[in-house]
This record gives structure tokens, sequence and C-alpha cells, in this order.
């Protein structure tokens, strides 16, 4: 047998003699080239280093021994054995990964992802306003993260991409800056979808669904059986400045009302004034209905009402731009933010219904009225110049002379020639980071000479030589040597890690000194750029892959088993808000990584601590709110945007909900599911639970040995519904006495409470537990796994490679110098940071 | 007003649609039928070498692929009775006109592709594994073609989408796996193929491409020499840059001989594009259009269309009441009320299929209807979207000139591997290959009419 080995296993690559023994004595039995057990088979597999996947494969076995899974119960060998096999075993693997590391590095290179890519143009031309990540296409991801090099891509479509984007952007830039900043105030009573909502039609005569003039809080008759214009309009300040449209509804299809009259001309940043009240509609006159406000009396309101704002570009695309709460009091409320040309506004009363066709009433209906918000004019200002002339212009055409009639951008030359090597090179200084290499500066300059030469405007020639340096791989690859990076790249390793964007002068200034490397200077900017507000960069990048952030809404609550969820973007913004400033907390106090499981509090609003049964709070802003002791909340595991990313909309399956647990946050992958075994078919009907048909299910030898490790996690986690909420039974559809209550969509339930919910299982070792809080507490034993975890998601974020079985010392030394602050999230960072994983290439 | 991206002044891409419409059209003019015309010599652009004598352009063949990412009721789908003298299942006899001109399969699918809903960008390529974190897609079906025969038109290949979640799907993927982006609306297509444009605007547009092409030059310049500076495995990264770089290239340089050349003219009316994803049905109606269109006049050989159901909202369908979002609904949990509305839902499905088979078969090219020389492939990428099964995908195939009329049944256990059919495809195409992804070989009981 030993001979058969060293038969197959190719010249200098074998196994050591004590590895073979000990595979022979106690491996063969199952994994030998007849039984061929799990399908391996260790006769036949060499033990091939430079083969990546038979590397793989060893690492597998390696970690299969050491973690005592194999070999199985009832044949373990000696302690010793084990510990003389895995030596045998990782000595070889850890050398040639070292080798690997010192001849081409850990990394393979990589360009900008779409995400980088937009904040470095952003900072480049210091418009924070630009929004190109989605312009570009999806980037590719390697162990979970868009920030491996051999994911990255690049096809024609995107070298086509990037030329579009750039071009568009420097133009974007250039309008924004030769536009002037105006103040201009929209009433609501002239924007036409405020108003054509006033008068019933046949699309729609509910009253829920209509806006009601107001005069201050008082309902405005007159204006609603049209006795009198809509609005006084200029001829009366005072009045004017009272009149407003009251809505008892969100803003959706059906009842629409925008800010939308007008279109940004220019991209920038945009203060955004709203001036709005809550009031109080109704209450009904008819008798029985009396959920229906009736829009002849309205009073003052009777307790705060958020609402959000959206940029809204045609036909319906949305991006948010903040929220804040209006009292019953008429007030100014101002928000800063960025705006692109040709956006409007649209304002959601957001905590107010989205009433479906069928709805019955408001779920805040009551027989006294029901809550509304009032809207009186929106006023918008810019854009705003912090800079004459901006630095993005003064970047692309100095102090020359530009104008801009029509679209069409001018800009006078004094000698075009001169000019164009005096702003080329400039702008290679600033985009590269570095002073341009002479051959550089010739293929770029060769670019807009030739384009004057064929009659191109001055302005566009400039612009197709930018175009081609932001596409230029001087610009979009990073520039990483075999070995210790240089200042430069450590630079830019630092600053794309914290702030997912370029250097700052401070940083670059360091890099030339040749100081960053110095430990002392590196931790301080490492501190530096945690502590800076751009840090948020960093925050939502890294949980948009981590934890899938970004598929927040890739699944929609089933309108019929949870109505109340249905539609809900307040709902649903607040928990991607809560889990980003979760992060951001435990980064800013240096909390314990063992938050990430167990925390004593959460960042929350109150809809969130209505959703999570919590003492209620006032107000939509976040805010660290300290949880009752015997809360089931505290960590990620119980935040509504993890809750909801790991179930479906309609069902919650343990084994998903398991796999992304191990995977994501204890940092134990489950190995791929086996091709072509269809999932669980979900049952919304109520008649069997998913644990009822996986227990079935796991008592399957083949199925088993991975299903005790996966479903663990996910039974601890089925107390919580499709958003994250608690459920002590489960819903389904069918024929039973509905649960009492409306939805958000205005439909009464149509579900029932079924089966109980039980969370109780067991770890692969045997430990039991009976909820999540006894799961968590089990977790916790090993703290350091939690911490390692985030080490090895971080170093993929961080460096662009995964932690591979070479990298694994390196990844304890960091735990070890992070564990003097218990393991503290910015320390860990602080440590990675000064690892030799980061440090070199 | 500003300068909005979209309609900023030097706007470079994409390619692969930009190209202006086919020019045989123009000789044809008169001749009331379009002919299926040798190519000129003059009209073949310089990039023709891959062509081979069994490809030529004698008579030209189209596929058109269509995957309905939330699948069809596989009960109302699949007839029972396999062969020729099958019965209409429910949906099927919704095109009952057609029988002889279309195959139904069953019992077949992309082997190793799971991953639920992840697997559709997969309908068209087979790439295995699609919801597996290592996961890279592959060519597809279309690009497969283009690469090969996509020089013989304007458009190499057109990427449709309706309701399409941007970015994430598609069915056309290059080679390297990168996703083609669909074109969503109706008018831009239409545009793209007949509006021609006015002598100055041409001469720009020429221009821009010559500055693109300079462009690319010096990018690539830089890449060459960083390309000798680095270690093999960083060069092949950079390989690729400059392998999109010469691509991009080479499409401008084609795009720049079309330009001078005019577009075909066509009857039918420029579209209005509903605006509201509800209209979900309208919109695949609209897509089906351009598609007979670009057909009618040769303006491409091959033609994606993606239908997402998954991105979609809750849609609106002529004389049923649809009260929630067509994915909610494809998780009918065997709900008698979802599954209704989503048998009115596929019902519409076949309808407008029915439509489709039937204005090709009455558009003569040569001596035969168009039909004839139009492969239509129907599917999804889900066997039941309830379970998320990606077995047992339902899969038709119309028109192209093969024997129909019958249902090609395999074993619902242990599939057969639908990659098969497209080698079948391809090889209809008039390309010469023996496989694509994880063929076995060519289609079982599909034979060449």
């Amino acid at each position: 047998m030993l001979l058969l080995l060293l038969l197959v296993t190719p010249l200098g690559a074998e196994l050591s003699a004590p590895a073979q023994a000990f595979v022979e004595a106690h491996c063969l039995d199952c994994h030998d080239s007849e039984s061929k057990e799990a399908g391996l088979d260790l006769e036949t597999l060499p033990f091939d280093l430079d083969n990546p996947t038979v590397f793989a494969r060893w690492v597998y076995i390696h970690d299969r021994v050491r973690d005592g899974e194999m070999p199985p119960r009832g044949k373990k060998p000696e302690k010793t054995a084990v510990e003389e096999f895995l030596g045998a075993l990782s000595e070889p693997m850890m050398a040639a990964h070292r080798e690997q590391a010192e001849t081409r590095g850990r990394t393979t290179l990589r360009r900008l992802n779409r995400y980088e890519y937009a904040n470095t143009l952003r900072d480049l031309f210091d418009a924070p306003w630009l929004q190109l990540k989605d312009l570009l296409p999806e980037d590719g991801e390697a162990h979970r993260f868009n920030k491996v090099g051999h994911a990255l891509d690049v096809s024609h479509i995107q070298m086509a991409a990037y030329l579009k984007v750039a071009d568009a952007a420097i133009r974007d830039v250039l309008a924004s800056s030769a536009t002037r900043s105006r103040t201009v105030r929209h009433y609501a009573r002239e924007q036409q979808s405020f108003v054509r909502h006033m008068y019933f039609d046949d699309q729609n005569r509910e009253p829920e669904r209509a806006t009601t003039p107001l005069l201050g809080h008082e309902a405005q008759i007159d204006v609603l059986a049209e006795k009198v214009p809509v609005t006084v309009g200029a001829t009366n300040p005072e009045v004017r400045e009272r009149e407003a449209f009251g809505v008892v509804n969100g803003n959706y299809v059906g009842i629409g009302y925008d800010f939308n009259n007008f279109q940004t001309d220019v991209g920038g940043r945009y203060r955004l004034r709203l001036k709005a009240y809550s009031y109080w509609a109704g209450p009904g006159t008819i008798a029985d209905k009396w959920w229906e406000p009736d829009r002849t009396t309205a009073s003052r309101g009777r307790r705060k009402e958020p609402i959000t704002l959206y940029a809204l570009s045609p036909p319906s695309e949305l991006r948010r731009l903040g929220s804040f709460d209006v009292s019953s009091d008429p007030a100014v409320h101002e928000l800063e933010v960025s705006l692109l040309a040709g956006e409007s506004i649209r304002p959601d009363s957001a905590r107010l219904f989205r009433s479906r066709p069928g709805f019955v009433r408001s779920p805040w209906a009551t027989p006294e009225g029901m809550p509304g918000v009032a809207y009186s004019w929106l006023e918008v200002e810019g854009p705003i110049h912090t800079r004459e002339p901006s630095r993005g212009r003064q970047l692309l055409f100095g102090d020359l002379p530009l104008t801009l009639s029509g679209g069409e951008l001018e800009v006078e030359p004094r000698d075009a020639r001169s000019d164009a090597e005096r702003l080329l090179q400039n702008f290679l200084e600033h985009a590269y980071q570095r002073p341009p290499e002479e051959a550089e500066r010739k293929t770029f300059l060769t670019v807009i000479l030739g384009a004057l030469d064929s009659g191109t405007g001055f302005a566009d020639a400039m612009i197709a030589g930018y175009s081609a340096v932001l596409a230029s791989p001087g610009f979009l690859y990073f520039e990483e040597k075999p070995g210790e990076l240089n200042d430069r790249a450590l630079a830019s390793r630092l600053a794309y890690f914290l702030w997912n964007s370029p250097p700052d002068e401070e940083l670059r200034a360091l890099a030339r000194d040749g100081q960053l490397h110095d430990p002392d200077q590196l931790r301080q900017q490492t501190h530096r750029l945690l502590s800076h507000p751009k840090s948020r960069r960093f925050v939502d990048a890294f949980l948009d892959y981590w934890l899938d952030l970004r598929k927040i809404s890739a699944t929609t609550p089933d309108s019929a088993l949870y109505p109340d969820y249905y539609l809900d973007d307040l709902l649903l913004e607040s928990a991607v808000g809560e889990t980003q400033l979760f992060l951001a907390e435990l980064l800013s106090q240096d909390l314990p990584a063992r938050n990430l499981i167990s925390a004593d509090f959460s960042i929350l609003n109150e809809r969130l601590a209505e959703h999570y049964d919590l003492p209620p709070l006032d107000g939509v802003a976040l805010r660290h709110v300290k949880l009752p002791p015997e809360s089931q909340r505290g960590g990620l595991l119980t935040q509504a945007s993890v809750l909801k990313i790991t179930a479906n909309g309609t069902t919650t399956s343990p084994v998903l909900r398991g796999v992304w647990v191990m995977e994501r946050i204890l940092g134990k992958p489950p190995p791929p599911p086996p091709a072509n075994i269809p999932a669980i078919e979900p049952d919304t009907r109520g008649a069997v639970t998913i644990r009822e048909q996986l227990e079935k299910h796991r008592t399957l030898k083949e199925c088993s040995s991975c299903h005790t490790k996966i479903d663990p996690a996910g039974f601890a986690l089925e107390n919580f519904d499709i958003l994250g909420a608690w459920r002590s039974r489960y819903r389904a559809l069918g024929d039973h006495e509905p649960a009492r209550g409306v939805g958000k969509n205005g439909l009464l339930f149509t579900f029932h409470y079924a089966q109980r919910v039980d969370p109780s299982s067991e770890l692969p070792d045997g430990r039991a537990f009976k909820n999540l809080a006894e799961f968590k507490q089990l977790v916790l034993t090993d703290e350091r796994q939690v911490a390692r975890n985030l080490v090895q998601q971080l170093v993929v974020y961080a460096t662009g490679a995964a932690v591979r079985f070479g990298d694994r010392p390196e990844v304890e030394q960091i735990l070890d110098r992070a564990s003097s602050s218990d393991y503290g999230v910015s320390s860990i960072i602080g440590e990675v940071v000064q690892s030799r994983l980061f440090r070199f290439k | 007003m500003s300068s909005r991206t979209p309609q900023s002044s030097t706007s470079f891409g994409p390619f692969q649609c930009r190209r202006r419409p086919i020019p045989r059209r123009q000789f044809l003019r008169g001749a009331s039928v379009l002919l299926g015309l040798p190519l000129l010599e003059a009209m073949t652009p310089a990039l023709s070498r891959r062509v081979r004598a069994s490809d030529t352009p004698q008579k030209p063949r189209r596929l058109l692929a269509i995957c309905n990412n939330l699948g069809i009721l596989p009960g109302g789908f699949f007839p029972t009775r396999a062969g020729s003298d099958y019965s209409l299942s429910p949906y099927l006899k919704g095109l009952r006109d057609y029988r002889d001109d279309f195959t139904v399969l069953s019992g077949v699918s992309h082997p190793s592709v799971d991953g639920s809903h992840a697997s559709d960008v997969c309908f068209l390529t087979a790439a295995p594994h699609p919801g597996s974190g290592s996961f890279r897609n592959s060519i597809s079906l279309d690009q497969f073609l283009a690469d090969r025969i996509g020089h013989l038109t304007r458009f190499p290949s057109l990427t449709l989408g309706v309701n399409v979640d941007r970015g994430i799907r598609s069915l056309s993927w290059t080679g390297s796996g990168v996703l083609i982006p669909c074109q969503e609306k109706a008018s831009s297509v239409y545009r793209q193929m007949f509006l021609q444009g006015s002598e100055k605007e041409i001469e720009h547009q020429i221009r821009k491409l010559q500055l693109g092409e300079s462009i690319l030059d010096a990018v690539a310049d830089q890449a060459r020499s960083l390309r000798r500076r680095v270690g093999p495995l960083d060069g092949d990264r950079l390989d690729q840059y400059l392998t999109g770089v010469r691509e991009l290239e080479r499409r401008m340089t084609l795009s720049r001989e079309w330009e001078r050349r005019p577009k075909p003219r066509t009857s039918a009316p420029m579209p209005l594009d509903p605006t509201n994803p509800r209209a979900y049905m309208e919109k695949v109606r609209l897509m089906y259009e351009m598609a007979r269109l670009a057909f009618e006049t040769d303006s491409t050989r091959a033609v994606t269309l993606m239908l997402d159901g998954v991105n979609s909202p809750t849609i609106d369908v002529e004389g049923t009441a649809i009260t929630d979002g067509y994915h909610n609904l494809s998780h009918h949990g065997k709900s008698d009320n979802k599954l209704a509305q989503l048998k009115a839902i596929d019902e519409w499905h076949m309808k407008l299929l029915g439509e489709l088979f039937g204005k090709l078969k009455s558009a003569r090219e040569g001596d035969g209807p168009l039909l004839d020389r139009t492969l239509i492939l129907y599917g999804s990428n889900l066997g039941d979207a309830n379970t998320h099964a990606t077995q047992n995908m339902p899969v038709l195939l119309a028109g192209g000139g093969f024997r129909h009329g019958q249902h090609l049944a395999f074993n619902t256990q242990k599939n057969y591997p639908l990659p098969n059919l497209f080698v079948s495809l391809v090889q209809r195409m008039g390309v010469d290959t023996d496989r694509f992804a994880s063929s076995t070989g060519s289609m079982r009981g599909l034979e060449f009419a």
C-alpha cells in the first residue's frame, strides 16, 4: 500500500513517511480506491501542492482530523499520533504558501471595483454627489467580496462603461460648477400631483387616497368644494404660507404626491427645506364607515410623523435622501443632500398606510379620526458651491474661461498645445497620485493633440484625454509588487480599506516621505482614518458584502402572510441603518467582537422598537439604546436586516440560515450542497413545520454529517420570522379563523397562527440549547473564534485575498495582539493593518 | 438643462448595440419581400475570418431565446404522452394552431445548475453551481453565435429584457463570464434599428468613434508596458484587460463602417414604452415585436429576452385581478387563489408566444415563412418555482427548420442534458460545433427538416 502511494504521488511532492503511515493505519479503511467514502480516495490523491484544488483537499483533510471529526468515533488514534500527522502534513503546506507569498504575493493584481471607482472620482473631482456605482457593470465576487483580483474582470463592456462614465462624470462636474446656486420654493398647492388627488375621479373615490386642502390645521372647505381657487398664490403671502395639502396615505401607486413640477438642472449638493406638520383627519361621518375620514374636518396632529425624502428620476427610480419627524406645529425641516441632474423630490409620510386595491381601512384609523401629514412647500437651494471655482473644475481646466450653453461645453485656451500639456500633467499627477512617467504623458497627449488636429474643440479633446487616463491601467489597477509594499502602495491599501477611497493629502505626504511603513505612524493613520466620517464608506461597503446587506430588497414579504411588513419601506430602511450604525458603533467604541453575537444595546428608532417589542421610542432617528436584560435582541443575529436577508419573504429555512451563520458569523463554512437535491417544498398551509420535514431528512446518514453542523444555528433563529419579528407560532394560510388586524396595505389579515416554533437543538459536539439565548452563550464560549472569523473577513476585504492555510499563524498573531482589548473591533483592524498579511503583497 | 449622463455628448457604448441596422435591406427596396441575398463583398466587414463555408449567408437563420425566470406551472405545461401523437396540454392548447411548428421538451435540465433563482443567468450558459460563492458564468448561446456570425449583421446580437434587475440579470454573457446588460426600452431598440441620424450626426458619431479608438490605443499602450513589469498571474489580468480593449476597438471600427450605410425601413410604428413595470405583458409583447422586426430586416441573428418576473411587481393581466407580486405568487404554497392567478399569467405567456409564431409564419423570406428560418427557444430555468427546483425545466422550441410537432419526453428523475439542444441549435445556425458547455452530443430525437 505504501508503495502504491509513492508510485502515484508526483515526484517532489510526497507525503512524508509518518503521514503516509497514519493515512494507511487510520484512513484507508474507508477512503481507499474501492470504497472512496465521501468521494475521497486517499490512494490516488496526490500530495501535489501546486494544484490549488488538491491543496484545498488536503487542508480539508487536515482540519477534519484536527477537529477530531476524522477518523470517526470508535477509531480514534492516539493524540500524539494525530499531532505528529498534523505536523507532517502542515509543514510542507506552510512552506508552499510561504514561498508563494514571497515570490508572487498572496494577491493577484486587481482593478478598482465599482464602489471604489465611484468614490475615487468623487474625491478626485471633489464632487461627493456623483452616483456612478450603478452605471458600471456589477463586479465579480470571490470569497464573498468584490475585492479579489481574479474575480474583477474586464471585458469590452466594462471598457465601454469606463469611457462613458468618465466622460459623463467630467461633464456633470463642470456643468455643476458652471451653474449659479439659486433658491426656489415649490408650493404643494402648485404641484399637479397633489392637486390632482384632491378631486375624485373614476379611478378613485376613496377619501383615504385623496389630498385634503388645509389652512393651518383647519380643512379648507371652500377649496375642496371648488368655490375658490386652489391657492391664493402671490396675492396673499400670509394666507399662502398657511396653505397645505394633507394626506393620510403613504406615497405609493394610486396616491403619489411629489414635488415634481421641477427637475434639477445639474447635479450637486443641495439644501432641501420642507415645511410640513402632522394633523388629524376626520372623524368619519358615515355611520357604518367610521374609518373613512371626512375631508371637511381636520384638527391639530396628535403625534409626530416621520417623513422620508427621495430623489425621484423618471419614470419612477427612487434614491433615499433622508428622514425626519414633523410635529403638529408647522415648521421647516432642512436636509443637505446630493442630487443628480433631472431629479425631483418625493416625500413619503412613511408611517402611514399604503392602500392597495380592496383595502378596508388604514390600520391607524379610529372612530375619532386618523393621523395625517400636511405639506406646505419645499424649498430647493443649490447647487451649493463650497469653493469658487470648484476643485474639480480647477483640476480639469485651471482658470481657463469656461462656458456652458445648451448643454455644450466650451473652454477657451490661451495656447491650445501648451495649455493641454500643462493641464494633462497636473491631471495625471492627481489621478495617478504620483508623478507621471514621460512615456505616459506622451501617450495621453497624443490622444488630445490628435483630437485637436481632427477638428475637435478644446474642451472635448481634453475630456477625451482625461477619459483615457481614467480608463487606463495606471488609474484602475493597484500597483503592488511581490514582497513588502512600498509606502505608496501601502497608503493605497490603507485608504481603500478604511475609506473605500483613495488616500488623502496627509497619507500621500507620509508615503512620499517614506514614513508610512513605520509601525507607530501606521497605527496613528489607521486610527485617524477610522475616526474620519469617510470610514462610513468602509462600514457600508463591507457590510454590503460580508452580510449581503446590499440584497436587503431581493425578496418582498408575502402580502398574505406578512401584510404588516409588506410595503413597509420605513422598517426596511431602519433595519439597514441599524446594522450599519451598529458596526460603526463597535468601531468607534472599540467594543469587543463578541458583541457581534450578543450585545446589550442596539441602534433603534420608533419603528424598530415597535417591531422588536421593546419599550416604545419616539421618532425616526436611529440612536444607541440599551436593551432590557430580558430582551431576546442584541448582536447581528437578531437584527431585522440579517433575518430578512436569510429568509425568502414567505418562509424561513433553518438550512439556509444555518449555512449563512456558519459561513458569515462563525467562520466555519460548510461544504457545498450535493448537486441536484431539491430544496424542501415550503408549506404555507400550516400542515407540517419545516422542522418536521427536516427531521426526516437528517436521519439519512449522507445528509446528517453536514446537517448536524448546519441546522442548529438555523433552528436557534426559528423564533424570528422573515423580517425578524419574534414569533412563537408560525403563520399559515388556509381555512382557519384569521388573526385580527389590518395590514400596511389596508387589507384585513387573512393568515392564522399555526404550529408552535421549537428553537431547540444541539451542537455537533452534543451540547444542547433550548433557544437562541442559550445558543449564543454556547457560541461565546469560544469568543476567539468569533474574532477569528471577523479577522478572516477583514483580511479578504483589506488585502484582496482569502486567509490561506499558510496565513493561519499570522491570523493567530493578530488575535493574540488584539486579545488584550477583548478583541475590540477597531483593535482587530489595527492589528490586521500591522500584520504581514496587510503590509506585504 | 445640463448634460445628464445618458444624453451627454461623447457616449461610447455599449457597442454591441450601438451599431445601426443592416444595409442589405436597402438594396432590396422595391423588391417587396426580403430575399436571402448573398452578401456583397463590400458589405462584409473586414473582420470575418471565422466564417466557414458551412455558414454562408445564403439562408440566414436566427435565434430568439426567451427565459421566463419564474417558470410555468408544470401541471399546465407538460403534455402527458410522448411522441408525435401526444395530446396538447392545457397551456399548449393556446398554441394549437402551430402544433406542427414546435417541439415540447420534458425531463431536461442543465447538469449541475442549481442555486434556485440564481440559475436564470445560466439559462443560456449552463455554467454549473450559480448559487455558490466561487461561481463564474460562461459564454451564453447567443454570444457564442455572435462571436462567430455576429459580423454578418449590423448588430452582432441584441440583449433584451422586461423588468430586469439591472446589473444582476441577463441571458447574455461574454466568454469571460461578464454580463451584457439588457435593453429595457422597445423604443430605443426601434430607434437603433430604423432611425437614421442626420449627416452632421453621422459625422459627429464617426469622429467620436475615432476619438474612442485613439483612447483605446493609449490605454493599450500603457497596459502593454505595465504587462512587461509584472509576474505571470498578474499578467493574466492585464491580458484580459487588453483583450477587452481590443474587442471594444474592433467593435468601434465595425460601428464606424456601419455609420455611413443607410438603415432599413419599416412600416411598423415607433413603440410606446409602458412606464409602469406592472405592464409586464405589454412589455413582453413589444419585445417580441422588436425581435420580429430585427429578424425581418436581418438586423441581427441572435436575440435574447429575459423576462424577469422575480423583479416584477404585481402585474396587470387583462381579464384577471392579480393581487400579489409575481414572485410572491410563484411561491404559491399550493394556495388555490395564487394558483388561479398564476394560471392566468401563464396562459397570457402562451397567447403572446402564439401571436409571435403567427406573425413570423405569415412573414415570408424567400420561398418560405420566416418562422422556418427563425429558431425560438422558450423556457425557464426553474422547473417548479414553488420549490425552486432547477430540474425538469419547461422548454419549447419552435421554427428554424426542425421537424417539429412532437413531445420529446425524457426521464424526469434523471434528466437529459439540455446543452445538447444548444449544440443542435448552433449546428442548425450553420456553425460547426460538436459541443456547448456540459453537452454530451446533439439533441436526441430532434431532426433537421
